[in-house]
C-alpha cells in the first residue's frame, strides 16, 4: 500500500535521510526504531507531506501510496484524501481549545456524524469525555497523548502514524497506549509506530526497520528483530 | 454632520464654564458627547476587530490594515458616484446605490487584503521569515496603499454623495441621525457576527487553533492557507464596512485617511488585548469615549496627548490589555 522508494530529505543543506527504501502494507503495524537523531520524525512529516519551514525538503526519492506518487500532493489532502495521519512527537494538541473543540477541529475532512464519532473516542479514552470541557492545555501528560491520538481517530483515517507515542509516559500508561493501538490495528488500522523504546515496539510489531543516521541498517519480522544480537545490543540494552 | 478633517473630529464642545441655568444642558451634552463617541468608537472598533483577527491568527500586526479601511472608503466612493443618478453611469436611486455599494465595497476591500496576502506575507510566511520582516513588509505595504492612492488620484480631497437622507430624532436636547445610528448598530452586529464566529463555528476554531499551533492544523486536513485567507477577508471586509460608513458620515477623503485612524485603532486593539475580539470591540469604544471627553471640556489641542495618556496607564496596569491573558493565544 505504502512505497517509499531511495528517499532523501534534508533540512537546508544538511541531509537528513540519505535515501531509504521501505513498504508497509494494508493492515500491518510497522515500526521505525532508531537513536535519537536518526531521522524517524523527518520521515513521518516526509510521508505527510508537510511543507512548513521547520519541516524537511524532500530531496529525492518517490513515495508511492496504493500505486501512486504522492510527491506533489499537501499535508490536507494526504488527510482528507488518502486517510493518512500523523500522531506528532510532542502530542502538539491546540492547548487553546478544550478537549471537545480539539476532537471537532479535526473532524473536518469527516463529513459523518461528529456526535457519534465522539462517541466511539470517548468510548476507547473515557478519560477524556471527563475532561471535555477543559482546556486542553491543563491535561497531564498521558491525557494529552489520549488526545492527540484521538483526534487522528477523529478524522476516520484508515492509515496510522504515530511518532513516539510512549513519551513521556509512565510505564503503565504506556501498555495501556499500546494496548489501544493493537485493538485499533485489529479493527484493520494500518499502523506506523516510529519509538525510541524498541523492545515494546518490536513487540507489538508485525515488521520492523532499524535507521541508523539517515539510512535502513536492518528490517526484519518484529519478533525476529528482538533476537538479533546486534539488535540487543544496540537497542534493547544488551 | 459635515464637519473638515475627520481627525479633529469632534467638534470642541462649549469650553466656558456653565453657568447655573445651563446646568441642565451640561448633562445633555454629556449625553450629547456619549452617543458621538459611540459613532467615533464604532469606526475604532470595526477596524481594531481586523487588527485583531489578524493577529490572533498569525500573530502578525497588519500595519497595512489601517490603509485597506481607506481603500475601502474610495472603493465606496467610486462604485456610489459611478452608480447615483447625478453623473454617475447607471442612474440608480440613492436607497439602490447604497443597497449595492455596501456589499461590493465589502468585496472589493476583501480582495484587496487578500490579494496583500498573497503577495506579501505567504511568501514570507513560506520561508519561516522572522516576524520582524514580516512587521516591515505590512508597514511597506501600507506606505504603497497610501501613496499609490497618491499617485494614482492626487492629492484632492474627495467627498462621498449623499447616500443618505439625513433624518434627525431629538429627545430632550440629544439629537441623533439616522447615520449614527446606522454606524453604532452596525458595529455591534459586526461584533456579535465575529464573536459568533470565532466561538462557536469550527473555521473559527480553526482560526484559535493556528495561533497556538500551525504545525497540527494540516494534519486535521485542514488547508492552513485557507483558514489564513479567511481572516484576511472577514477582516478587510469589516474594514470596507467601516470605510463605507466612515466615508458616509465625514466624506473626506484623502490618502492619509486611513494611517491615523489605523495607528489609534491598532491601539485600541492593544489596549483591549490584542488577539481578543472583545477586546479590539470594547478597547474602539474606550478610545473613542476618552478622545471625545477629553476634546469636549479641555482644549482640543490636549485631546490626543491624554488619550494616550490615559491608554497608557491602562497598559502600565494590564500589560496584556483588558482582555489579555498572561500567555498568549487568543482570538
Ligand atoms: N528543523 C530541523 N532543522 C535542522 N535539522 C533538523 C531539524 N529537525 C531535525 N533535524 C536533524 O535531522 C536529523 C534527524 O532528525 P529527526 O528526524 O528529528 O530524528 P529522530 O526523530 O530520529 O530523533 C538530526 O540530525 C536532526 O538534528
Ligand atoms: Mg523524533
Amino acid at each position: 500500500m505504502l512505497t517509499v522508494t531511495d528517499l532523501k530529505a534534508s533540512y537546508g543543506k544538511i541531509e537528513a535521510l540519505h535515501g531509504i527504501s521501505f513498504h508497509v502494507r494494508r493492515g500491518e503495524i510497522v515500526t521505525l526504531i532508531g537513536a535519537n537523531g536518526a531521522g524517524k520524525s523527518t520521515t513521518l512529516k516526509a510521508l505527510m507531506r508537510l511543507k512548513l519551514p521547520e519541516c524537511p525538503t524532500v530531496t529525492g526519492g518517490d513515495i508511492l501510496f496504493d500505486g501512486e506518487s504522492i510527491m506533489n500532493m499537501e499535508a490536507h489532502h494526504v488527510v482528507g484524501k488518502l486517510r493518512m495521519t500523523l500522531v506528532p512527537e510532542g502530542r502538539q494538541i491546540f492547548g487553546n481549545l478544550t478537549v471537545v473543540e480539539n476532537l471537532t477541529l479535526a473532524a473536518w475532512t469527516n463529513t459523518g456524524d461528529t456526535r457519534r464519532n465522539l462517541d466511539h473516542v470517548f468510548g476507547i479514552f473515557p478519560r477524556l469525555a471527563e475532561r471535555m470541557r477543559q482546556r486542553s492545555d491543563t491535561l497531564s501528560g498521558g491525557e494529552q497523548q489520549m488526545l492527540a491520538v484521538g483526534r487522528a481517530l477523529m478524522s476516520k483515517c484508515s492509515v496510522l502514524l504515530l511518532d513516539e507515542p510512549s513519551m513521556g509516559l509512565a510505564p503503565l500508561l504506556m501498555y495501556e497506549m499500546f494496548r489501544t493501538l493493537k485493538k485499533l490495528n485489529d479493527e484493520g488500522m494500518t499502523i506506523i509506530v516510529v519509538e525510541q523504546n524498541a523492545r515494546i515496539a518490536l513487540q507489538l510489531a508485525d515488521r520492523g526497520y532499524v535507521l541508523d543516521t539517515g539510512e535502513i541498517v536492518a528490517e526484519d519480522a518484529g519478533k525476529a528483530l528482538l533476537q538479533r544480537p546486534e539488535i540487543k545490543a544496540a537497542y534493547l540494552g544488551g | 454632520m459635515r464637519c473638515g478633517m475627520p481627525a479633529v473630529f469632534p467638534a470642541p464642545a462649549p469650553r466656558r464654564a456653565p453657568a447655573d441655568h445651563e446646568k441642565g444642558s451640561l448633562m445633555e451634552s454629556f449625553i450629547q458627547q456619549c452617543v458621538n463617541a459611540l459613532q467615533w468608537g464604532s469606526f475604532y472598533a470595526l477596524i481594531a476587530l481586523g487588527y485583531t483577527l489578524v493577529y490572533g491568527v498569525l500573530r502578525l500586526i497588519n500595519f497595512a490594515h489601517g490603509d485597506i479601511f481607506m481603500v475601502g472608503a474610495y472603493i465606496a466612493f467610486f462604485l456610489s458616484t459611478g452608480m447615483l443618478a447625478e453623473g454617475g453611469m447607471f442612474g440608480f436611486s440613492r436607497e439602490l446605490t447604497l443597497a449595492l455599494t455596501v456589499p461590493l465595497t465589502m468585496l472589493l476591500t476583501s480582495c484587496c487584503g487578500v490579494t496583500l496576502e498573497r503577495i506579501a506575507y505567504r511568501p514570507l510566511r513560506r520561508k519561516g521569515a522572522h516576524r520582524l520582516y514580516v512587521v516591515i513588509t505590512a508597514l511597506m505595504c501600507g506606505l504603497i496603499l497610501e501613496n499609490g492612492n497618491l499617485a494614482l488620484l492626487g492629492a484632492s480631497r474627495r467627498a462621498l454623495p449623499e447616500l443618505l437622507d439625513k433624518r434627525i430624532y431629538s429627545l430632550g436636547g440629544i439629537a441623533v441621525t439616522n447615520l449614527k445610528l446606522l454606524v453604532i448598530f452596525t458595529a455591534v452586529l459586526v461584533f456579535v457576527f465575529l464573536h459568533g464566529i470565532v466561538t462557536r463555528t469550527r473555521i473559527g476554531m480553526a482560526m484559535r487553533a493556528v495561533s497556538y499551533n500551525r504545525f497540527a492544523l494540516p494534519l486535521m486536513g485542514i488547508p492552513l492557507d485557507s483558514v489564513i485567507v479567511f481572516t484576511f477577508v472577514l477582516g478587510s471586509g469589516i474594514a470596507g464596512l467601516g470605510g463605507v460608513l466612515f466615508a458616509m458620515s465625514y466624506p473626506v477623503l484623502e490618502p492619509y485617511m486611513g494611517a491615523m485612524t489605523g495607528w489609534k485603532a491598532f491601539i485600541a486593539a492593544v489596549v483591549g488585548g490584542i488577539g481578543d475580539v472583545r477586546g479590539a470591540f470594547l478597547g474602539g469604544f474606550l478610545l473613542a469615549f476618552v478622545e471625545i471627553m477629553v476634546a469636549a471640556f479641555l482644549p482640543s489641542t490636549f485631546r490626543d496627548l491624554f488619550a494616550f495618556s490615559i491608554l497608557l496607564l491602562i497598559l502600565w496596569k494590564r500589560p496584556t490589555g483588558i482582555f489579555g491573558m498572561p500567555l498568549t493565544t487568543k482570538i
